[in-house]
């Protein structure tokens, strides 16, 4: 953009009210965690909720403190991720393969048109018994059902991806000698890459939410299976420190997935979209 | 055209505060004086200022250096003596035409009779008839810009904000819709401030075109320009030559200075 | 009529392996009871009506936490939209919310609401309310200036303006937004009646599978699929209609 530089108002006292403006600015976006989390502690310590309804967040940290300090939180934690991100691995290379040979190939989409297209708005953990049936009840049930539930949104974003490039692209570089390969290559895959991102980063969180599920119902370690552990034996301390685990490995993987997308899409102009998803 | 002056802009700088950067002084000091039923151009270089001057006599931006009044009162905020027509149109694309039109007239308190009625005027007015049930998605440009026009003129309003009405159609519906809306004018006389870029379509609809500077926008000149516009031959015209020549030298240079400021 | 056979053939394709693979026993009958089975144990299921009981709670359930999602996550992204004050305080909220896991909620709502409906409509709407918020903020923020113009200028006063030109145009988005919310609230709901329930599809498939009727568990995990998929339908044709305005031309 175009710097100008008659600002007639640049003396240091507005300097310094644009600083001020900005702590004040910088303040209030925390304002309302810190006022809720503060709100947690008071309503559990002065008994207006009991211990095991609401334990107090002090109590909770200091739960997920001994937790790290014996390497539960290490194992459990180490596990869920495992789990997540091995299904996600899954969903991400299967997914994208089936989503290029459906665009690409006419029997593959004949083949897999349908499956998606009933498959993606079913509620497929309604399948997790059955999976159980098949395959037990260790990490490759569990994966197995996080593939099933988190493919879906790689799949069909990569189809729409794929088809949404741009003709002239894909004319004008035929036109300066790209063979079909180098077209996939050097053209379509990149050119299709932000909506195929944008796949991807709908599919991690649901790999997440399916690996918790998965694990409190089929038991053993993870965060899921201690969360539902410390239930059964009404410890909610644990459970509450559960849930604050769990988010903060949400939180993390998604934040990487935005930085993932602004290092990989640095040519796209909307590099860091979308803001939330 | 004597008279009092209608509108009256008076000393009105404008600081444009950007989300991130720096202030930027979008305009200085402008002053300008318009009267009743007159059609004045505002013509200048991209980033003059020139269509901020617009959202502040429409009372969208608040004026916050110097005064504008309109019919002697300052103004506070956007009403219905002002309407406004936008180069991408602005139509509500969830209501058809008749709707669009209809929404003036709902938001003015019309009885539902008179209201129907003067909104199907006003869309053969501007030669939509046969589309009021339509929605804007399925007209071309040149038809949203004319129902955009014929909902900003059934209501009313005693002054009509043109913001490049025009920028957006291609050159052959252009042309036919600046030939339209003089014929609308005539009949219709309001007051009327159209912000260009365009020098022919300046010279050609207007009674005094205001040639802006580049930012940060002053006037530097109005050029009368009212003299008989019927001529079918306009074009090749020998007033409307020598006065877009005229304006054209004015805005030259303002549009040089405009460019390199950019690429600094 | 062909197109369509050809079309869903896959399916059908799919459907005679599973009873062939089943009555030909290639694999175990425990694991894989034939379809026929299944549909059969379908119809006993819904004659003695232990589908339906199950079934109506589980839609009362996603119907209370969906619906109170819809209203409170429309209300809020709207008002954040619109009014500063309102983004700044509940901003950092969504944005702190938006990436838990919201299966991981499922024992707290136990905590507080005990074993029955409560705790899943609590669940769903948590789940729930935040892609109807964020949808309803996305549109609402991205209704455009010259529009909020025009209608002022036509004499709208601002609440109006809220009403007739920000409401309609965060449209698109909200529907969106409520769509992922439909899907959520089926996964919430099902996860959290197989984990604990009385009652419900989870519950049902959870005690079937329990007392090893296969047949009978495939039966309702095939039903709740199914709905899922035709809620999901059913939604889109209502977005079309709602938005015929985009797609008329």
């Amino acid at each position: 953009m175009s710097i100008d530089t008659r600002t007639p108002r640049d003396g240091v006292p507005e300097m310094l009210g644009r600083l001020a403006w900005q702590l004040a600015w910088g303040f209030a976006r925390i304002f309302s965690i810190v006022a809720l989390l503060a709100a947690w502690e008071i309503l559990a310590r002065t008994g207006t909720f009991t211990p095991f309804q609401l334990p107090a967040l002090s109590a909770v940290l200091e739960r997920i403190w001994s937790d790290a300090v014996s390497g539960d939180l290490a194992i459990n934690a180490g596990l869920t991720l495992y789990r997540a991100l091995t299904g996600f691995a899954i969903c991400a290379v299967l997914g994208i393969a089936i989503g290029m040979a459906m665009s690409r190939n006419v029997v593959a989409n004949w083949f897999f048109d349908p499956i998606v297209s009933v498959g993606f708005p079913m509620p497929k953990i309604a399948f997790l018994p059955v999976v159980i049936l098949w395959l037990g009840v260790y990490d490759t049930a569990k994966i197995t059902m996080i593939v099933v539930d988190a493919i879906f949104p790689v799949i069909a974003a990569t189809v729409i991806a794929i088809q949404g490039v741009e003709r002239e692209l894909i004319w004008s570089a035929r036109n300066m000698g790209a063979s079909k390969r180098e077209l996939l290559h050097q053209v379509i895959l990149p050119a299709a890459s932000p909506q195929i991102m944008t796949g991807l980063q709908v599919s991690l969180p649901l790999c997440l939410i399916v690996a918790v599920v998965a694990e409190m119902l089929m038991g053993g370690y993870g965060l899921g299976g201690a969360m539902i552990t410390a239930a059964q034996f009404a410890n909610s301390t644990s459970v509450f420190a559960g849930i604050v685990e769990i988010a903060v490995i949400g939180y993390v993987l998604i934040k990487i997935m935005v930085l993932i997308r602004r290092r990989l899409l640095i040519w796209h102009p909307e590099a860091s979209a979308p803001a939330t998803a | 055209m004597q008279g009092p002056a209608q509108i009256v802009v008076d000393q009105v700088s404008h600081l444009y505060r950007p989300p991130r950067g720096r202030e930027v002084l979008a305009l200085d000091a402008v002053s300008l004086e318009v009267r009743q039923s007159e059609f004045i151009a505002l013509l200048g270089p991209s980033g003059c200022g020139k269509s901020t001057l617009l959202y502040l006599i429409g009372g969208f931006l608040p004026v916050e250096k110097g005064e504008i009044r309109v019919d002697g009162k300052p103004v506070g905020g956007p009403g219905p003596d002002r309407g406004i027509v936008f180069q991408h149109f602005a139509l509500f694309p969830w209501k058809t035409v008749r709707g669009n039109v209809l929404y003036g007239l709902e938001r003015q308190g019309m009885a539902k009779a008179e209201r129907e009625k003067r909104a199907m005027e006003y869309i053969e007015l501007v030669g939509l008839h046969g589309f009021e049930d339509s929605y804007p998605s399925q007209l071309s440009g040149g038809m949203k810009q004319r129902a955009a026009i014929a909902r900003t003129l059934a209501f009313d309003p005693k002054i009509l904000l043109m913001d490049e009405p025009f920028g957006a159609l291609d050159a052959q519906t252009r042309g036919l819709m600046q030939m339209e809306l003089l014929r609308i004018w005539q009949r219709t006389p309001k007051t009327v401030i159209f912000v260009t870029h365009d020098v022919q379509e300046a010279v050609l609809l207007s009674d005094r075109v205001a040639v802006m500077t580049a930012r940060p926008g002053r006037i530097k000149t109005i050029v009368d320009t009212k003299f008989d516009k019927n001529d079918p031959d306009i074009f090749k015209n020998k007033t409307f030559v020598e006065k877009v020549d005229e304006v054209w030298n004015l805005v030259k240079d303002e549009a040089i200075k405009a460019q390199g400021k950019r690429s600094a | 009529m062909t197109r369509t056979l050809i079309r869903y053939l896959p399916l059908l394709l799919l459907a005679l392996v599973w009873e062939m693979a089943a009555r030909f026993e290639w694999v175990s009958n425990t694991a894989l009871p034939p379809l026929t089975d299944v549909v059969r144990a379908w119809i006993e299921l819904t004659l003695d009506g232990e589908l339906l009981r199950n079934s109506a709670s589980s839609l009362y359930r996603i119907a209370g936490g969906l619906g109170l999602a819809i209203v409170i996550g429309t209300v809020l992204g709207i008002g954040m939209a619109w009014w500063k004050p309102v983004n700044v305080l509940l901003a950092p909220i969504v944005e702190v919310f938006y990436p838990v896991p919201k299966s991981a909620l499922i024992p707290v709502t136990v905590i507080w609401l005990g074993f029955g409906d409560g705790s899943k409509i609590l669940l769903i709407f948590l789940g729930c309310m935040v892609p109807v918020t964020i949808g309803a903020f996305n549109g609402a923020r991205a209704s455009e200036q010259v529009m909020v113009w025009s209608a002022r200028s036509m004499g709208a006063s601002k609440l109006r303006v809220l009403w007739d030109v920000v409401m309609p145009g965060a449209m698109p988005e909200l529907l969106n937004g409520i769509r992922t919310a439909l899907a959520l609230s089926f996964i919430l709901l099902v996860s959290s009646e197989l984990i604990v329930a009385q009652k419900g599809f989870g519950y049902l498939i959870g005690s079937l599978g329990a007392g090893g009727s296969y047949d009978a568990m495939y039966a309702v995990v095939l039903t709740v699929a199914f709905l899922g998929f035709a809620a999901d339908r059913a939604y889109l044709e209502i977005v079309r209609r709602t938005l015929a305005w985009r797609s008329v031309a």
